[in-house]
């Protein structure tokens, strides 16, 4: 990507919006551009902490993507036709507990309506649409970096939601490339986690033991990946023109860990610490999706609220483990120049991250 | 954890099981409309429950010393050759009061009445004068199963030919009946054990015992989700221990706890429901006394049981312990 850009960034307050936009700026000095937020006076209060002197280079602009036309302002809206030479939609809502219609609003129809808005850019020279591997949903084995159906289902209304969008980005009659991150777990290195979710949530939940088992073979590979690889990764491709119209997976790939590895390696870290020890703490079962459904059901049958929630919150992940798959990453690889690091890499440095940091996540200050 | 497995040339066997329930049966409608149980009727009328025994008239005391009859009858032996007793159950001057007076037996701790023991009551009347006799407590609903599994190991290092471990245990007639999801019952149950038996043989026994898990009420939760891999492990283990594979087991005579949580647990240890003595769980509810020998006495009077099958007897006591038994019958 040349200097003097301007881009267009949604999700900028979101860790891959925001660590894409840091990287872009600080490579460009000459670069700038326009955030679109629904909350400027939250924006104002983490700019500084996020993006440090880079701020001066970005520009917020109100906006919606649950809203016709996004909520821009008419005068905003044509500087942005005239300006904008580039659109990163990295905005999204990952709530894997939100309905089909609430998922949709965001991740459907804001990429709809960001696709109008590019449309209409003269100067802009591609979309960029950040992605989720797990658009795979349900189907199992070797996921190709294409479209690949949605007869398979899916496990939440997020990854249906978000195959819907790509299906819009494909259809653009403008130039685009998809992206698809797995879960991001960390930063490769250090452990550090930017941004909690579901996974680690997951993981929370098995230390303290409040969860039996889990549906999956020990031999079940668990991708995930790690925000500097994301980041960079979409940095370096975004905008290279070999990338047209390509989609590609930001996966750990053949790098990937099995379920099997990962619990010996949790588990075998949580088994440091006395006091967690003590609790005799049974290592987590193995099984079979019917078994689990069932102990599922059976716990929030029975109504006891706290489990109930907890059993809630993970149905939304947690069957995904059953739906074993492996991502391919030829052209990501191909294009980025290196594979994902492998997930036994990290894995053991987020987990000691999360449990010195009292599984809360930290907040990374720019340079 | 501790677990044992037979090296000594003599193999403990069960040699006979008696038990009784008290006279009164009432339903799971019935518990509900009297505030006697925490979930719905028809929550635990799914999870298998129908009807439980509840202790009236009749002491804790007397139903463990009429099991114990029933059983020295019944197996027609001679209470002097009887080197072992060992009582489980409802303690100290609390198991002789009626199961509707039960405050009158919880005051008698303040007093001498502390002092006097069921165990010993029930060596004296039943002419047991030769047992070796004493209580265990504290293990919830695997007392009965961590008698046997003592008597197994005594018979074998003390050379004491034949022991008896029954338990008995009441809840106070008015008290709540439901156990996390659990409807229990009141019974006393007797078992047998022979230093060297043909049939019913002790074959392994293990027992993890989680301190963690001590109040049931403040760590519910963990209590709950605890319970799946340490029931499995326990029960794989005991499988293991007896030299055999989870496959090859016949069949498992369970604590009367909820089909739900059998069927469950049996797809953790990939055993099929069919393997599951189930048919007490609608009849009887769950017994704290001996759920598991109750379920094996039957099923050797239903034919259910051939010689030489190998059972799984497992069970889980708040407290908390888990413990399995292999038997080979």
């Amino acid at each position: 990507m040349s200097d003097n850009n301007v881009l267009l960034v949604t999700g900028a307050t979101g860790l891959v919006g925001g660590g894409v936009l840091r990287r872009i700026l600080e490579a460009e000095p000459g670069s700038r551009a326009y955030v679109m937020v629904r909350d400027e006076l939250r924006w104002r209060s983490t700019e500084q902490r996020a993006f440090g002197n880079l701020a001066s280079r970005i520009t917020p602009v109100h906006g919606d993507l649950t809203v016709r036309g996004l909520g821009l302002d008419y005068n905003v809206r044509r500087r942005l036709t005239r300006e904008v030479t580039g659109v990163i939609h990295a905005g999204a809502d990952t709530c894997f507990s939100r309905s089909l219609a609430e998922a949709r609003l965001v991740n459907t129809e804001g990429t709809r309506e960001m696709l109008a808005l590019a449309r209409v850019c003269g100067r802009s020279r591609r979309f960029v649409h950040v992605s989720t591997a797990y658009v795979a949903g349900r189907r199992c084995g070797l996921i190709e970096e294409r479209d690949n159906g949605s007869s398979a289902g899916w496990v939440n209304a997020y990854e249906r939601s978000k195959y819907e969008a790509e299906v819009l980005v494909r259809k653009a009659d403008f130039d685009w490339v998809i992206f698809r991150p797995s879960t991001i777990a960390c930063d490769s290195r250090d452990g550090s986690v930017s941004q909690i979710n579901g996974m680690h949530r997951a993981l929370r939940i098995y230390h303290r033991g409040l969860a039996a088992m889990m549906p999956a073979k020990p031999g079940d590979l668990l991708d995930m990946v790690t925000s500097d690889y994301v980041n960079d990764a979409i940095v370096r491709v975004a905008f290279d023109p070999r990338a047209s119209r390509q989609t590609m997976h930001l996966c750990a790939g053949s790098n990937a860990i099995t379920i099997g590895d990962l619990l010996d390696a949790a588990y075998e870290l949580w088994g440091t610490d006395p006091v967690w020890k003590k609790k005799g703490v049974e290592r987590a079962i193995l099984t079979d999706l019917d078994t689990y459904t069932l102990f599922a059901r059976s716990v929030i049958e029975t109504g006891d609220p706290r489990l109930a929630s907890i059993l809630s919150s993970l149905s939304h992940f947690i069957p995904q483990l059953a739906l074993s798959k492996q991502f391919d990453t030829t052209v990501a690889d191909a294009l980025v120049g290196h594979p994902a690091p492998a997930v036994a890499t990290y894995w053991k440095a987020m987990i000691t991250h999360l449990m010195a940091n009292n599984w809360r996540c930290v907040t990374r200050a720019a340079a | 954890m501790s677990s044992s497995a037979s090296n000594i040339s003599a193999t403990p066997a069960i040699g006979g099981i008696s038990y009784l329930f008290p006279a009164s049966t009432r339903s799971v409608r019935q518990l509900s409309q009297d505030s006697q149980l925490e979930s719905s009727v028809e929550t635990l009328e799914s999870f298998g429950f129908e009807n439980v025994h509840v202790g009236v008239e009749e002491s804790p005391y007397q139903l463990a010393r009429d099991a114990v009859a029933k059983l020295i009858d019944e197996q027609s032996i001679d209470p002097e050759s009887v080197g072992l007793l060992i009582y489980g159950g409802t303690p100290g001057v609390m198991a002789f009061s009626p199961a509707g007076d039960a405050a009158i037996g919880a005051a008698g701790f303040c007093t001498t009445d502390r002092f006097k023991y069921p165990s010993a009551r029930l060596q004296y009347e039943l002419g047991l004068t030769k047992a070796w006799t004493f209580a265990i407590d504290q293990m919830a609903c695997t007392t009965l199963l961590a008698a046997t599994r003592i008597a197994r190991s005594l018979c074998l290092t003390e050379g004491i030919e034949r022991a008896i471990c029954v338990s008995s245990e009441f809840f106070p007639m008015y008290a709540g009946r439901e156990a996390i999801f659990n409807c229990t019952s009141d019974a006393a149950c007797a078992v047998l054990i022979e230093r060297d038996g043909p049939a019913n043989r002790l074959v392994s026994a293990t027992t993890v015992t989680k301190g963690y898990y001590w109040d049931t009420d403040s760590r519910r939760d963990e209590v709950v989700a605890s319970y799946f891999p340490t029931a499995r492990h326990v029960a794989l283990q005991t499988i293991d221990n007896a030299g055999w594979k989870a496959c090859e087991v016949d069949w498992i005579m369970p604590h009367n706890v909820s089909m739900r949580s059998w069927e469950i647990l049996s797809g953790l240890i990939r055993l099929p429901n069919a393997k599951l003595w189930t048919d007490n769980i609608a009849r009887h509810g769950h017994t704290l006394a001996g759920d598991n020998f109750i379920n094996y006495r039957d099923a050797l009077d239903a034919g259910a049981i051939e010689k030489g099958q190998k059972i799984l007897l497992f069970s889980y006591g708040f407290g908390a312990h888990w413990t399995g038994v292999a038997v080979e019958a």
